[in-house]
């Protein structure tokens, strides 16, 4: 009998035993892939904490006592630049702000590292992370009004200099959506690394082939068809993502400035109007002149190869940002590859050539606790110190003057605003979230659509009036 | 002396129960009843603005175009991965576990190894068959075609990817159903295939009168599978192979919940997504099983 009851609890324990185990294993399909990020963080904090936490202590040692310990939370994204100048930006605030600890996360996937914490109530005092990422955190964040204004701090004085922090940012960054993204001129995310975006190419195939670089879209699509009869196409794109910034620099150059701040705005009819079926039209025409993979491979996996071929000479212009070169840096390419790039040329006969301008934002979450630091952490963004600690990793704040620390190809990029080329800034309003609506799916991702001749432009124009429509009802 | 026999038995039951219940509670019952709660709000998924809207967010759905392609495309994907791989895979492990062919083992191995393989891994794998210029698929198919030789874009023609997609994860699944169809086929009576010889059935019809009705609990169990495994899997090779695109072609359930949920900042909208995902995968589960029940049949 006892021999009994010995022997069924061995085999329950054994089987809650097992039970638990079959917890670890979660079997083969169910595990998504984001789960593997807190291993990101794990490898991504001994890296840094070693270097700061010693320099710190050792500071507050020599230092006055008197100074008030402070930790503040600095959660970066860790894009093409690197995560080096976080931590040496870091370390230079600390060397600047005896008492304080800078507790720095940088990550290529930050939002998936910081928003468990955040849910949990516990965010970092300062973030930077731009708006058009996947997880959308700042878009999020923006949407639910969670974001600090941070009009003190463009008021604030530079840490170590004389000058206030509005004064030393270039004009213009200040006045766009992409800083005041509910349009009200409440700053909300301060303008950090800029980017400017254009149409890259092999400046070296034209001189091979002695073709001039087009200025006009006349002369483009003449190019366009020299350039197929020798078996090489026009464009082609890396992912429908880039269309963000081609739509908004032909947008600007089809209407101006107010006409493309009406349509980020949602303005009633805009997206129908004359000068928005110019830009539809012509991002039709270009489909034409397409290459005929790009679609195929116009996705997170293949976009490379898109990028390619440019390299390889199978194309000529490609929509992009000054960190392609970086991108494809170890890839093959033909002889006499040299980088080119050029501002998207002018809508209208006669108008300026316009480049869309992209730049990272950092911004101070409502709920953080240290807020005081980390509006001086976000003024001290815009000194000569960090500034050239960022220009050192080829990232450039929008400080007059920054872009002459650039060498080589980065400077002929940044120069192209000092070529004639119109600047255009900002991005779609905020908005309260509206279900089932994406803007920016609805404009760039039917792209393609369009160049595989699934959709007309008119659907294509039907949908984007649509759900402008739909998101003009949630402004506030 | 009975009654208290008894108490301490219900005691003894209630202890051994209470892990699984409590670990149950904790990790299925609360989440998914979360998920129930946050479908009926508006919320962003971070700050304490959450509004009660009822069902709204189902009503919205109702409407959404966009769903109902993602819809589509889970319910074909479901049918079409389901179908063909029962199908093959049962080929294949009537013929390994009945038939003798030399390095029998090898094979075994060899249509498991997708199984472990990561989906990522499989991605990139299928990224290169599916290569518009140099793929596998392509340059095969170029020996036999002549003339129009533009190339077949797998992932770029919205009419296609699903099927380049289904594809993927068909390789992907067969031989983990493979090797279940075999582990049931192994404990079939060898006697009953003698006594079918006697007679004079073939092979073909010894599959189809002795081992499928046999196997028949152990299919209907992979059923169940398959509808989870296909609307769980689906994501991952959206998520690594075409992002959902070109222009939502490829988008599936849990995709679209996703980029609702998170890149739309619509938590409570991805929610209610999740709980219709819910309830047509418990429905479709329930339906099959109900559809395929059989007399099992002894042995």
């Amino acid at each position: 009998m006892k021999l009994k009851k010995v022997i069924s609890a061995i085999a329950i324990v054994s089987m809650t035993a097992s039970l638990l185990a079959g917890c670890g294993d979660s079997g083969n399909s169910q595990t998504p892939a984001a789960d593997n990020t807190p291993t990101d963080t794990k490898q991504e904090e001994p890296k840094e904490e070693p270097k700061e936490e010693p320099a710190q202590e050792a500071e507050a040692e020599t230092e006055a006592p008197a100074v008030e310990e402070q930790v503040l939370k600095v959660a970066a994204f860790e894009g093409g630049y690197g995560a080096d100048m976080w931590t040496e930006v870091a370390a230079a605030f600390e060397a600047s702000h005896p008492g304080v600890t800078v507790e720095l996360t940088v990550d290529k996937k930050i939002e998936d590292v910081i928003s468990p914490s955040m849910k949990a109530g516990d965010y970092p005092d300062v973030v930077h992370l731009a708006t058009g990422r996947e997880a959308a955190l700042t878009e999020t964040l923006t949407k639910e009004n969670a974001l600090l204004p941070l009009t003190d701090v463009l008021e604030m004085t530079v840490p170590g200099e004389s000058v206030k922090v509005k004064d030393k940012i270039v004009p213009g960054f200040l006045d766009t959506l992409a800083t005041n993204p509910y349009g009200d001129g409440v700053t909300y995310y301060a303008p950090m690394f800029y980017s400017p975006c254009g149409l890259f190419y092999n400046a070296g195939l034209f001189k091979e082939k002695g073709w001039d670089v087009p200025t006009t879209w006349e002369e483009m699509w003449a190019l366009g068809d020299t350039a197929a009869a020798e078996g090489i196409a026009l464009f082609t794109y890396p992912t429908t993502g880039y269309f963000d910034a081609f739509t908004y620099a032909t947008l600007s150059s089809a209407g101006g400035s107010d006409f493309f701040n009406s349509c980020m705005t949602y303005e009633d009819g805009i997206w129908e109007s004359e000068n928005a079926t110019k830009v539809f039209e012509l991002i039709e025409k270009l489909g034409t002149y397409t290459e005929a993979t790009t679609v195929a491979n116009a996705n997170n996996d293949n976009f490379t190869k898109n990028q390619q071929l440019i390299l390889d000479n199978k194309a000529i212009f490609c929509p992009n940002g000054t960190w392609l070169p970086g991108e494809m840096a170890d890839a093959p390419r033909a002889d006499g590859f040299e980088w080119g790039f050029m501002a998207i040329p002018a809508v209208n006969a006669g108008g300026a050539g316009c480049s869309f301008c992209w730049f990272e934002q950092m911004w101070i979450p409502a709920a953080a606790e240290n807020q005081d630091m980390a509006k001086e952490f976000v003024a001290y963004m815009y000194s000569d110190e960090a500034a050239q600690i960022f220009a050192k990793s080829a990232a450039i704040q929008p400080i007059a003057g920054v872009s002459d620390y650039l060498e080589g190809d980065n400077k002929m990029f940044y120069s192209i605003y000092d070529n004639g080329a119109t600047a255009v800034m900002g991005g779609f309003a905020a908005t309260a979230p509206v279900e089932g609506v994406n803007m920016l799916d609805t404009l760039c991702g039917t792209v393609n659509s369009i160049v595989s001749g699934d959709k007309t432009v008119a659907d294509w124009q039907a949908a984007v009036e649509e759900a402008s429509d739909k998101l003009r009802a949630a402004m506030e | 002396m009975d009654v208290k026999k008894g108490k301490a038995r219900s005691v003894f039951i209630g202890v051994c129960v209470a892990p699984a219940v409590i670990l149950f509670t904790i990790f299925m019952l609360i989440p998914t009843f979360n998920v129930f709660k946050m479908s009926l709000y508006k919320w962003g998924g971070y700050s304490n603005k959450k509004e009660f809207v009822g069902f709204n967010n189902f009503k919205i759905l109702a409407e959404d175009m966009n769903f109902f392609r993602s819809f589509q495309n889970t319910i074909l994907l479901i049918v079409c991965v389901t179908v063909v791989t029962m199908a093959l895979s049962l080929i294949f492990a009537a013929i390994l576990s009945r038939e003798k062919i030399k390095g029998q083992n090898f094979y075994r191995i060899i249509f498991y190894i997708p199984n472990i393989l990561s989906v990522v891994v499989i991605s990139a794998i299928f990224s290169a068959i599916y290569d518009p210029n140099n793929g596998l698929l392509n340059s095969i198919i170029g020996i036999f075609r002549s003339g129009d030789k533009s190339p077949i874009l797998w992932l770029g023609d919205q009419k296609l990817v699903i099927y380049s997609l289904v594809i993927a994860m068909i390789w992907q699944a067969i031989g983990y159903y493979m090797v279940m169809y075999m582990a049931s086929m192994a404990s079939v009576p060898e006697s009953l295939y003698e006594s079918a010889n006697l007679e004079g059935a073939g092979r073909v019809q010894q599959f189809f009168s002795i081992t499928l009705p046999l196997i028949w609990t152990n299919v209907r169990t992979t059923l169940t599978f398959f509808v989870i495994s296909s609307i769980n899997l689906s994501f991952l090779f959206v998520k690594a192979l075409t992002s959902g695109g070109p222009d939502g072609a490829t988008e599936v359930f849990l995709s679209y919940m996703y980029k609702q949920a998170y890149t739309n900042s619509s938590y409570g909208y991805g929610m209610a997504i999740g709980v219709v995902v819910f309830l047509f995968s418990f429905g479709l589960s329930a339906v099959v099983n109900f559809v395929t029940k059989r007399e099992p049949l002894e042995f």
